[in-house]
């Protein structure tokens, strides 16, 4: 611990988020896995911060992780920019892409809500009423 | 200046300094959601791309640095679920439900929007990713064979209008549980929804962001097999 304290954070926790990608991507080539390796990689990380002896692995990780994540719209500028190719198809389809993307957001968004909140409050009033009968 | 933009640096020297000015400004008129950093960020580097004639794949070529930490950066999502894990893992029936119901009706309607209104195929393909977080949904329109651009701008017009009108719709429709609210905001929205209802709380957005994570794990699984029967 104290020798890897002495190593720099940040590319600490970078090696470790390329390595379980890599991990990740290999996997998901090597069985022909219609999933994509980082996808993958989110699992394997998962996991790892589940079971008590890799824990660790995740502290590490951090300082990588927490700089990434709060600029991680930063990174989608490139893909973006790449709109400038598509605008005469997105042109054309603007009605049933407006109707799909707020449609279904609309609608997802006023569902799941009201439906987890009913049922969170089915389980808290659960929980109580066990909870008074144990007391 | 033809010289110039045609600079290995232009690109990320370009990209930078229109990301921290679209910050900037976005910090500076009281953080409007509808001038999210990033979508402004896309504008700015587009017009220039098109003001200069500088050939897209050019770009593309001058900012790999940052297409390659889109990687690095996806996997670290591990962590916000990691995080909030705990919270939903005493309440997991109600989410999965949750997340099936969620999932099902957001999937159906854009099938059912897209082929109603006589959209491509191709677009139909590309707008199915568009609530799942960006680096995920890119790695899917990849398997899915759509296009790429497409399901990235269709993914994150999806978050600014979860971060715009999606806490107010919820308060409208008497969604008043932090968690329920947060983790339908989540659900739709990822990322750039995540980090507007941050700001309402830290449970709501704690569980917007397990959302975001779950949903795209399920999402991976679910689409191809959706695009599947749509397409074929």
């Amino acid at each position: 611990m104290s020798r890897a304290a002495a190593l720099p954070p940040v590319l600490l926790g970078l090696v470790v988020l390329l390595l379980a990608q890599m991990a990740g991507l290999a996997v998901s080539a090597l069985l022909g896995l219609p999933i994509p390796g980082v996808v993958l990689g989110i699992v394997l990380l998962v996991v790892l911060g589940l079971l008590r002896p890799t824990r660790a692995v995740l502290r590490v990780a951090d300082p990588a992780a927490t700089p990434l994540l709060a600029h991680l719209q930063l990174l989608f500028v490139p893909p973006g920019v790449g709109i400038i190719l598509e605008l005469r198809s997105l042109a054309q389809n603007a009605l049933p892409i407006a109707l799909a993307v707020g449609g279904s957001f609309v609608v997802t968004l006023l569902v799941a809500g009201w439906l987890l909140q009913a049922l969170l409050r089915r389980q808290d009033r659960r929980r109580q009423e066990r909870g008074g009968a144990a007391a | 200046m033809s010289a110039l933009i045609h600079l290995p640096v232009f690109g990320l020297a370009l990209t930078l300094s229109a990301y921290l000015l679209s910050l900037w400004l976005y910090q500076r008129l009281g953080r409007p959601g509808l001038l999210s950093p990033v979508l402004v960020t896309v504008v700015i580097v587009a017009a220039v791309l098109q003001a200069t004639g500088l050939p897209y794949a050019e770009y593309l070529e001058q900012v790999t640095v940052l297409t390659l930490l889109l990687g690095p950066a996806t996997v670290a999502l591990a962590l916000p679920l990691l995080r909030n894990g705990r919270a939903l893992a005493s309440s997991a029936p109600a989410v999965l439900a949750t997340l099936a119901v969620g999932g099902a009706v957001s999937v159906a309607i854009t099938v059912a929007a897209m082929t109603a209104f006589g959209a491509g195929e191709d677009m139909l393909l590309a707008a199915l990713p568009r609530s799942v977080t960006s680096p995920v949904g890119l790695s899917i329109a990849e398997i899915l064979g759509a296009s790429v651009p497409l399901a990235v701008v269709l993914t994150l017009i999806s978050g600014v209008l979860g971060a715009v009108v999606g806490p107010a719709l919820l308060t409208l429709a008497r969604v008043r549980d932090e968690r329920a609210r947060g983790f339908a905001i989540g659900l739709t929205s990822h990322g750039i929804g995540t980090s507007r209802v941050l700001s309402e709380s830290t449970v709501a957005g704690g569980w917007s962001s397990a959302a975001m994570v779950m949903n795209a794990l399920i999402m991976t699984v679910v689409l191809p097999i959706v695009a599947g029967i749509v397409a074929g």
